[in-house]
């Protein structure tokens, strides 16, 4: 059912996104920083389903929340002329890359296990 | 049971509409990117127009300095107009002094005045006044006439049966020939002992006075003067 949502929601909002009106180049700076903020959240949520940590609420305050808090570091960068922007994305980036190798670790297990159950199961017969 | 199936349902709502605000936002940003070619200058970035400014300000600077030594090169040119302008009056001066020396022009200046008289013992001969003349080219005349008639380079100084012409026109006694020069030269080589015209004549009863005038006039040549055969060789 959630996967059923999750494509869905995804379609609909690619339909929505290429309908909507254009944003202006000044602040597709602020939607890219929040695009990664929103992917680490994603991918974060990802891993932490798969630790069965997963908390809602934590994955959608985590989700906007640190999507305006990056644009808003990055407006603040703008104005001091820091590019406050580059730690973000070092930041989210680092931690997405973190959240993938949990990913893929889990599966990796979850593959050798299966494997190994199957030579067991073969030396059994 | 109820509970747990609500719970599913509103994080699939939530979860789902996550998505569409993230895809939604997502496709936005592409789109934007996409497109920002065709309205780059519309759209650029702040950094982007800073950029663009210093550029503009390079390209100033460059014109400026093209300006300037385009201004120089104009400078340039006023200063060889100006340069011609000096030739043309050195060349003015110069047609000024030739004509002059030609014989065209009125002219005054220091010299001499020598006046030959007919007497009875000596009756004064072209050849007379010829050698007065060349005597007084050796010793620096610029200009020089007979009766007011100017001597010119074309001037010819012949007796026809005791009539006396002077480029055609005719002089009698007593004969006045002014000379423009330095004074004291003109009368010095004249009067010189022995060899000189005044010394060489008066012993034979020439009646010849010399005097010296500091302002000589003597006017210019009344004939025309024309060039029908001779042309200039070309180099």
């Amino acid at each position: 059912m959630i996967f059923i949502a999750i494509v869905v929601g995804c379609i609909l909002g690619a339909i929505i996104g290429i309908y909507a009106p254009m944003v202006p180049y000044t602040y597709s700076g602020y939607l890219a920083i929040a695009i990664i903020a929103a992917l680490d959240s994603v991918f974060g949520g990802i891993a932490s389903t798969l630790n069965k940590q997963f908390d809602l609420k934590i994955f959608v305050s985590g989700f906007f929340g640190n999507a305006i808090l990056s644009m808003l570091l990055t407006y603040l960068g703008q104005k001091l002329n820091v590019d406050i922007y580059l730690a973000a994305i070092v930041v989210f980036v680092g931690r997405m890359f973190n959240n993938l190798a949990i990913i893929r670790r889990y599966y990796l297990e979850k593959w050798t296990n299966r494997k190994e159950k199957l030579k067991t199961e073969k030396t059994e017969q | 049971m109820k509970k747990e199936k609500k719970n599913q349902i509103v994080m699939t709502i939530i979860i789902g509409s996550v998505c569409i605000v993230f895809f939604a936002v997502m496709f936005m940003q592409f789109k934007t990117i996409e497109e920002t070619d065709i309205t780059a200058i519309e759209n650029m970035r702040e950094a982007d127009l800073r950029t663009a400014i210093s550029e503009w300000k390079g390209k100033y600077e460059d014109t400026q300095k093209q300006l300037e030594s385009n201004r120089k090169s104009v400078q340039e040119y006023q200063q060889t107009i100006d340069k011609n302008g000096e030739a043309s009056e050195l060349i003015d001066k110069d047609l000024a002094e030739s004509n002059m020396l030609l014989g065209k022009t009125d002219v005054t200046g220091e010299g001499v005045i020598v006046t030959l008289t007919n007497t009875q013992e000596c009756v004064i001969e072209y050849s007379h006044l010829l050698e007065l003349v060349n005597e007084l080219r050796y010793a620096g005349a610029e200009a020089i006439s007979i009766n007011d008639a100017r001597v010119v380079t074309t001037t010819d100084i012949t007796q026809i049966n005791s009539r006396m012409q002077v480029s055609g026109q005719r002089v009698a006694s007593p004969y006045v020939i002014k000379a423009i020069g330095n004074q004291t030269y003109l009368s010095s080589t004249l009067s010189l002992k022995d060899s000189g015209f005044i010394d060489r004549y008066k012993a034979s009863g020439m009646d010849i006075k010399l005097e010296k005038g500091n302002n000589v006039k003597i006017l210019k040549y009344n004939g025309e003067m024309k060039v029908k055969y001779m042309k200039e060789v070309e180099k």
